[in-house]
């Protein structure tokens, strides 16, 4: 099902020509009537007019968004900026193009968005390259700054500290390295003070999160 | 029309002419040999040696710092860990020398995401139409991306998940 949302039936005309033989189609003129059918129908596109009364911009589509979180957006507009536009994709629209689109054309950005493809211009995809390396980035720094922490562990508190990422009790600890619970219960003191944490979940994540499960490296002193 | 330079590197020498020649015989594009601090020119043969360990990335950065190229074709072997090492490396000290990368049919697409995570502004299939290469090197030239449609839903997903 492809739900087509605009107060304008021209526009809803011309896009019910591009698309109408890729799904069943149903037309809404208004914002609420947008909502309800979001939840009534949920349907896999919407082609949505971003010029609808009362439509809020981003937040207004994310509030959308909310309602059947399967269905991808596809935003229609006259002009607007880049970083409208670009904002528009980090709500998580999956295509934006002109309202006055060809019906041709429009069956294409519809098919390939069906398809899990995003359609977005050349001139603007350079920004999510740049967010994904960005993001990236500042992962490996965390990661290396984790496992540098982590490199000042002795062996057997590094031991001790991924069990406890494990989710193993002090008691589980003790029985598998043959040690007291007391001197579990030293260990992870001392560790808890080399890596500025207070409890055992925070514990859990940063070793969690700085090890991937083949990784051998990380030996301690 | 402002000249683009280009370098390949791919240690399948049939590959590697295959593509010379397709970027040749184009107007406004210039294939880089493997030109040393000292001004000699080598054989294509020295090219960049991109399926050494990480003891040689250092090497190979500085080559193409010699180098210079506006464009590097890599072939991404992702069995290779020292190939998201350079990527990384090459996108740190030379920003301004974009990479496109160049697979084969095995390769997964998360190895691609993660090749285009360190930095490669594009991603072709070494079968790919030759008309498809010079217009990659075109748009990547000019600031822009070369990754498909699918790519790019599969990296939104990625950086809003």
């Amino acid at each position: 099902m492809i739900l087509l949302a605009s107060s304008s039936q021209d526009d809803l005309y011309r896009w019910e020509r591009g698309v109408h033989s890729l799904a069943p189609v149903f037309c809404s003129t208004n914002l609420d009537s947008v909502r309800d059918e979001l939840v009534r129908l949920k349907p896999q596109i919407l082609l949505l007019d971003h010029d609808l009364p009362r439509l809020d911009g981003p937040e207004g589509i994310a509030g959308l968004m909310k309602l059947n979180p399967e269905t991808r957006f596809v935003v229609l507009s006259r002009t607007i900026s880049d970083e409208i536009e670009w904002g528009l994709f980090r709500t998580g629209v999956r295509g934006c193009c002109k309202s006055d689109i060809e019906p041709e054309q429009l069956k294409a950005v519809v098919g390939a968005v069906q398809q899990g493809e995003l359609w977005i211009r050349r001139s603007l995809s350079w920004r999510l390259l740049n967010e994904l390396v960005v993001m990236t980035r500042e992962k490996n720094q965390i990661k290396r700054a984790v496992g540098e922490l982590l490199a000042n562990l002795t062996r057997r508190e590094y031991e001790i500290a991924t069990l406890v990422g494990n989710g193993e009790s002090n008691k589980q600890i003790a029985r598998r390295l043959a040690i007291t619970e007391r001197t579990v219960k030293a260990h992870l003191t001392e560790v808890f003070r080399k890596l500025d944490v207070a409890d055992r979940l925070k514990l859990a994540l940063i070793v969690k999160g700085s090890v991937s499960p083949n990784d051998t490296t990380q030996t301690g002193r | 029309m402002q000249t683009v330079t280009v370098a390949i590197a791919d240690a399948d020498l049939g590959r590697r002419n295959k593509l010379e020649q397709i970027l040749q015989g184009e107007q406004g594009i210039e294939v880089l040999t493997n030109v040393l601090s000292n001004g000699s020119s080598v054989t294509s043969n020295d090219q960049p040696r991109l399926h050494a360990g990480m003891v040689e990335v250092e090497d190979i950065i500085a080559r193409i710092g010699h180098l210079r190229p506006r464009i590097l074709f890599i072939h991404l072997d992702p069995s290779n860990e020292a190939n998201f090492a350079l990527l990384e490396a090459l996108h740190r000290e030379y920003p301004e020398t974009f990479v496109v990368l160049l697979t084969d049919k095995s390769i997964h697409e998360e190895h691609v995401i993660q090749a285009l995570a360190n930095g490669a502004r594009g991603c072709l299939s070494h079968e790919a139409d030759p008309f498809h290469f010079l217009k990659a090197v075109r748009v990547v030239d000019r600031g822009e991306i070369w990754v498909t449609r699918r790519m790019l839903g599969k990296i939104m997903d990625k950086v809003l998940h």
